[in-house]
């Protein structure tokens, strides 16, 4: 299986030994010994999965590199966080995954309300399977754990991921004053409850909680 | 080695007496002791010549010279900043890249059509460095920026390295650089990997890899 490593915390460095990974289309920086490149049709798995991407609006173009030798991969000078996967699924956004394992399976899920106020959509990525995982974040991401007595509640921007057994659902603090524009400009939340890791981000992109 | 990093984006430079530093213009953000910083016309060092040599290269970043006796701390536009060390060898860098570096150095520009023909222009134009690049020569450090983390990834004969053009920051050694091309039907129709366009680089020496395919 492929060895992700990480060469400061910008750079992911890939050691392949004949087997393959999944990367985002154009990530590669560098490699030695030999490597081939190939776009998959659709982001992979099959059609269905290219008409489900289609539908969701969860584009990925992602390619398959496989071969001999170390193969480096940033994006646009984002932190990279490695995620190992023993079985469990992974929930990311479509553009915050970077590289996994050619042997995780990638799919789609439906996120509710909460997609709508990153400007992700409705639908969020999943990844599942055993193996490695790389996601990108604007700055270095903290891990939070959600527990029973603990639930946890995050920006719609700074959200990039989770994982384990967590149901999510979208708060709304939305009152008279927001609409006078003297909104808090936290207007939005998600909320999760369960068992399971939260990935969060040090930066909120831009959404439409942000702005009310 | 007159640079010393105080983070990843600034670095401090001991200027001695009678030992210059030369630097990109506006790049200081501080200052100790007697330190005089004079804008180079000549865009460099070697004269008249190397001066209309550097300008119809397009390789002509605004210099100054920075003498006296103090410290200096250099950073310009929040860049990663990666000192490099020279011993003799050459290093190969876009001029709009490099930060500062020791007076020592023999400075010049290098036609990248040189090596590789027609082929060598393209890459240029690929990687969107021109058709020229500087080269510095000799004993000493150079601070060169890039966007995000620099990894150095080591060259050796049996290892060559093959580097995305827009992530390639510097190289130094006795290394043959050209481009190589993945170029099939796929890509011709849009459905490429989104790596069509490669360096590759044989010999023996570093490479410097930025963690972002944005330029400068």
């Amino acid at each position: 299986m492929a060895t992700f490593r990480l060469q400061g915390s910008r750079v992911l460095a890939v050691d392949m030994t004949g087997d393959a990974v999944k990367a985002k289309n154009g990530s590669m920086v560098a490699y030695d010994g030999q490597m081939a490149f190939k776009k998959m049709t659709g982001g992979g798995e099959g059609i269905r999965g290219m008409v489900t991407r289609r539908v969701t609006g969860e584009q990925m173009t992602v390619m398959e590199v496989k071969g001999h030798g170390t193969c480096w991969f940033a994006d646009r000078a984002t932190e990279i966080n490695l995620v190992r996967l023993t079985g469990e699924k992974l929930y990311v956004e479509a553009s915050n995954l970077l590289c996994t394992d050619a042997g995780l399976r990638t799919g789609t899920s439906f996120t509710g309300m909460r997609g709508a106020t990153q400007g992700n959509g409705l639908f969020t990525t999943t990844v599942e399977g055993t193996g490695q995982a790389a996601i990108v974040s604007d700055g270095p991401a903290v891990v939070l754990r959600v527990s029973q007595q603990y639930p946890l509640t995050v920006d719609p921007g700074a959200y990039i991921a989770h994982q384990g057994n967590v149901r999510q659902s979208f708060q709304s603090g939305v009152t008279f004053r927001t609409f006078l524009g003297e909104g808090g400009g936290e207007a939005f939340q998600i909320r999760f409850e369960g068992e399971g890791l939260v990935y969060v981000q040090p930066s909120e992109r831009a959404t439409i909680a942000g702005d009310v | 080695m007159p640079f010393r990093e105080i983070n990843s984006k600034m670095i401090e430079a001991t200027v001695q007496p009678g030992a210059k530093i030369f630097s990109q213009r506006g790049a200081m953000l501080a200052y100790q002791g007697d330190v005089s910083f004079t804008p180079n016309i000549q865009g460099g060092q070697g004269g008249f010549a190397s001066m209309i040599g550097r300008r119809v290269a397009g390789e002509a970043t605004p210099l100054m010279t920075v003498e006296g006796s103090g410290t200096v701390l250099f950073g310009h536009g929040g860049h990663h900043i990666q000192v490099i060390g020279l011993s003799g060898d050459t290093l190969y860098v876009e001029a709009d890249r490099l930060l500062a570096f020791d007076g020592t150095l023999q400075q010049g520009t290098m036609f990248l059509g040189s090596q590789g023909g027609v082929m060598g222009m393209v890459r240029g134009q690929v990687s969107g460095q021109g058709l020229f690049t500087t080269t510095l020569k000799g004993h000493g450090a150079v601070a060169v920026m890039a966007h995000g983390g620099v990894i150095e990834v080591p060259i050796t004969p049996q290892r060559p390295v093959h580097v995305d053009p827009q992530a390639y920051v510097a190289h130094h050694g006795d290394v043959r650089n050209k481009l190589s091309t993945a170029l099939g039907w796929r890509d011709m129709v849009g459905r490429g990997s989104g790596e069509a366009f490669q360096l590759e680089l044989s010999g023996t020496g570093a490479v410097y890899v930025q963690a972002s395919e944005e330029k400068l």
